[in-house]
């Protein structure tokens, strides 16, 4: 019973929910703001989700941003022409990512490795062209503005105010949670260890009698409805959807997050890679106009030099980064395993 | 509706097109085949080819721009494949990744030289103007580019097909270990590979440069469709590519006639139904690039 508790206590997930917890209050010390602090929490929605199918199936898609721009239109839609309730337009939009994801899905699931990134860059212009053009329903260039932060909660028991940006922080770190938490368990899962062994060889998992292409599916579709969900935030975090989310290059964004955090080899990964992603884009695109040019060949130095992410880096046994580690083996008095 | 001579005319722009983009989508295959790795960049090195036509241009005329170009752009690509060669070897992610990041480098660099604003170069005076085709005029232009990618095409296949160069790039796109133990030093194939693709992503860059204005973007724009085509076609093949090449080329523009607003999104239709009849594409059979 005790052990249970401790284990609890310890559990990696519950240190980084505590760190959330008073994230907007340490950031601003050094620099941040609160619209960057929910920033990171949606974008490490996005990423966590895109992981399990990244990280764990193994498989490169170019394309989610599709399905996180579909949940911003989506809720917007519903909240500019629908009804005017936050949490209808937060599941709607949730839903329409599975949905489209698992439209995606049939089409790449027997796929992998380049073939895979390829379909899923097309399919994922083929939604950004639509909404760049349809007009009517996405606003085509100009958008869709003007979505409201209403209040949210249970009708007669309590209801909080999403307008200011701290409670809208803590409003984003409740589904956050939640978020996480489901992805925890879908990972340390019979599923989560079935796309595991897929990553490694599918082939193998095939003879044993699985079907791969279902695993692979189901996966695309789960990680499709977390970024709907992380989009629809977003759409709210913003006032407003643009397509421009749905671009490639968006969704290319995602990938280097995930690879950058460590997302390949460790639970966290892609948290980490959201922060210092959306921190370092925030730095630099105030100093200078051309941050592509930074971005890109950051991007190569990081493929590069180290491909193992940041997490991944910090793993290997070298010199100062072994400390916190100590420390953990210490507090926990066994041998430390990610 | 169209009267029937403006839909031979824009049938034949659909083919003039149509050659335009098998040529970027098979300098982006044969990268692809070698090294195993998605080149993003190739947009760019599009874009590239045709910005460098643009400062050659007032210097040294159209046609000698027409070759010092692509073999400026080969260059850039022996620099890119010297910076992918980490990544072989390793989770294909990791070549997709670099390029990606070099795509956005590469632009980045073209609007620093270069700025943001459209331009456009002129086509040369001896195919400057209409030509009668029977009763159609058409553009000299077109089809001296038509014709040049055709050239381009056959060259490719008679390098590929028919040479010892051509046998070897095939069999370090099936088996590059087998292929070094052979003796071929494989690192200087790949480049010369990257730099082949390179300088023909940079060939129809300017060929197309009086055809669409010039602007930084163009890149992301032209690295579409071939992705489109490759997959069309069938990863590995050939004329799968050229005749997807030709499909997207033709399709758009006979849409542009009946409904322009679906003109960009067609081909992706076409690429979906495609793929239902054919998961591997036309012409395209198994690959290592599907491990």
């Amino acid at each position: 019973m005790k052990k249970n508790i401790s284990r609890a206590i310890l559990h990696p997930t519950l240190w980084v929910f505590v760190f959330f917890a008073v994230f907007p209050f340490i950031f601003p010390l050094v620099g941040g703001y609160t619209y960057l602090a929910a920033e990171v929490l949606i974008w490490s929605i996005y990423t966590m989700g895109f992981n399990i199918l990244l990280g764990y199936t193994g498989l490169p898609s170019f394309g989610h941003g599709a399905f996180f721009g579909i949940g911003g239109f989506v809720l917007g839609n519903i909240l500019l022409r629908v009804i005017d309730q936050i949490w209808v337009g937060i599941l709607a939009g949730t839903f329409a990512g599975a949905f489209f994801g698992a439209i995606v899905g049939l089409f790449v699931a027997k796929k992998r490795g380049i073939y895979f990134a390829l379909l899923t860059i097309a399919f994922g212009q083929m939604f950004w062209f639509v909404a760049w053009s349809w007009r009517s329903v996405t606003g085509g260039e100009d958008g869709l503005p003007g979505i409201d932060r209403l209040p949210v909660g249970i009708p007669g028991l309590f209801s909080v105010d999403t307008s200011n940006i701290l409670s809208f922080y803590y409003f984003i770190y409740f589904i956050f949670v939640i978020a996480v938490i489901l992805i925890w368990i879908v990972v340390h899962s019979p599923f989560g260890k079935v796309i595991q062994a897929i990553r490694y060889n599918e082939i193998r998992v095939k003879c044993i009698g699985y079907n791969t292409a279902l695993y692979k599916w189901t996966s695309f579709v789960i990680s499709a409805s977390f970024a709907g969900l992380a989009g629809t935030l977003y759409a709210l975090l913003r006032y407003a959807v643009f397509s421009d989310v749905m671009h490639w290059s968006q969704s290319g964004n995602v990938l280097l997050i995930v690879v950058l955090g460590g997302g390949m080899v460790n639970f966290f990964g892609p948290i980490v890679g959201t922060m210092v992603f959306l921190i370092l884009r925030d730095l630099f695109s105030t100093v200078t106009e051309h941050w592509y040019l930074i971005y890109g060949l950051m991007i190569m130095a990081i493929v590069v030099f180290i491909p193992e992410g940041i997490l991944g880096f910090l793993e290997k046994d070298r010199g100062i980064a072994m400390f916190p580690k100590y420390v953990i083996n210490w507090v926990r008095g066994r041998k430390w395993k990610s | 509706m169209p009267t029937f001579i403006e839909f031979i005319t824009q049938l034949l722009n659909g083919v003039v097109v149509g050659l335009l983009y098998a040529i970027i989508a098979l300098g982006f295959m044969i990268i692809t085949g070698v090294m195993g790795v998605l080149n993003f960049s190739h947009g760019s090195l599009f874009a590239w080819g045709a910005y460098l036509a643009l400062t050659l241009y007032p210097i040294v005329g159209f046609w000698p721009a027409l070759v010092i170009s692509p073999i400026l752009v080969g260059f850039i690509g022996i620099i890119l494949e010297l910076s992918v060669r980490k990544t072989y070897g390793k989770d294909p992610l990791y070549g997709l990744l670099l390029t990606f990041g070099a795509a956005m480098a590469l632009e980045e660099i073209i609007r620093m030289i270069w700025g943001s604003i459209g331009r456009s170069i002129p086509a040369p005076d001896v195919v400057r103007g209409p030509i009668m085709i029977g009763l159609i005029g058409y553009s000299k232009y077109r089809l001296f580019l038509a014709g040049l990618a055709v050239l381009l095409i056959i060259l490719t296949w008679v390098l590929l097909e028919k040479t010892y160069y051509g046998a070897i790039i095939k069999a370090g796109a099936a088996d590059s270990e087998m292929v070094m133990a052979l003796g071929i030093n494989l690192n200087r194939l790949r480049a010369f590979v990257f730099a082949l693709g390179a300088s023909f992503a940079g060939i129809a860059g300017i060929i197309a440069a009086p055809l669409w204005s010039i602007k930084p973007t163009m890149g992301v724009e032209a690295i579409m469709p071939a992705f489109v085509v490759v997959v069309i076609g069938g990863m590995g093949s050939f004329w799968g590519t050229v005749i997807g090449g030709l499909m997207v080329g033709i399709v758009t523009a006979v849409t542009v006639m009946f409904m322009p607003r679906a003109s960009l999104i067609v081909m992706y239709i076409l690429m979906a139904l495609v793929l239902v009849i054919r998961p591997r594409g036309l012409m395209g059979e198994k690959s290592i690039l599907e491990k």
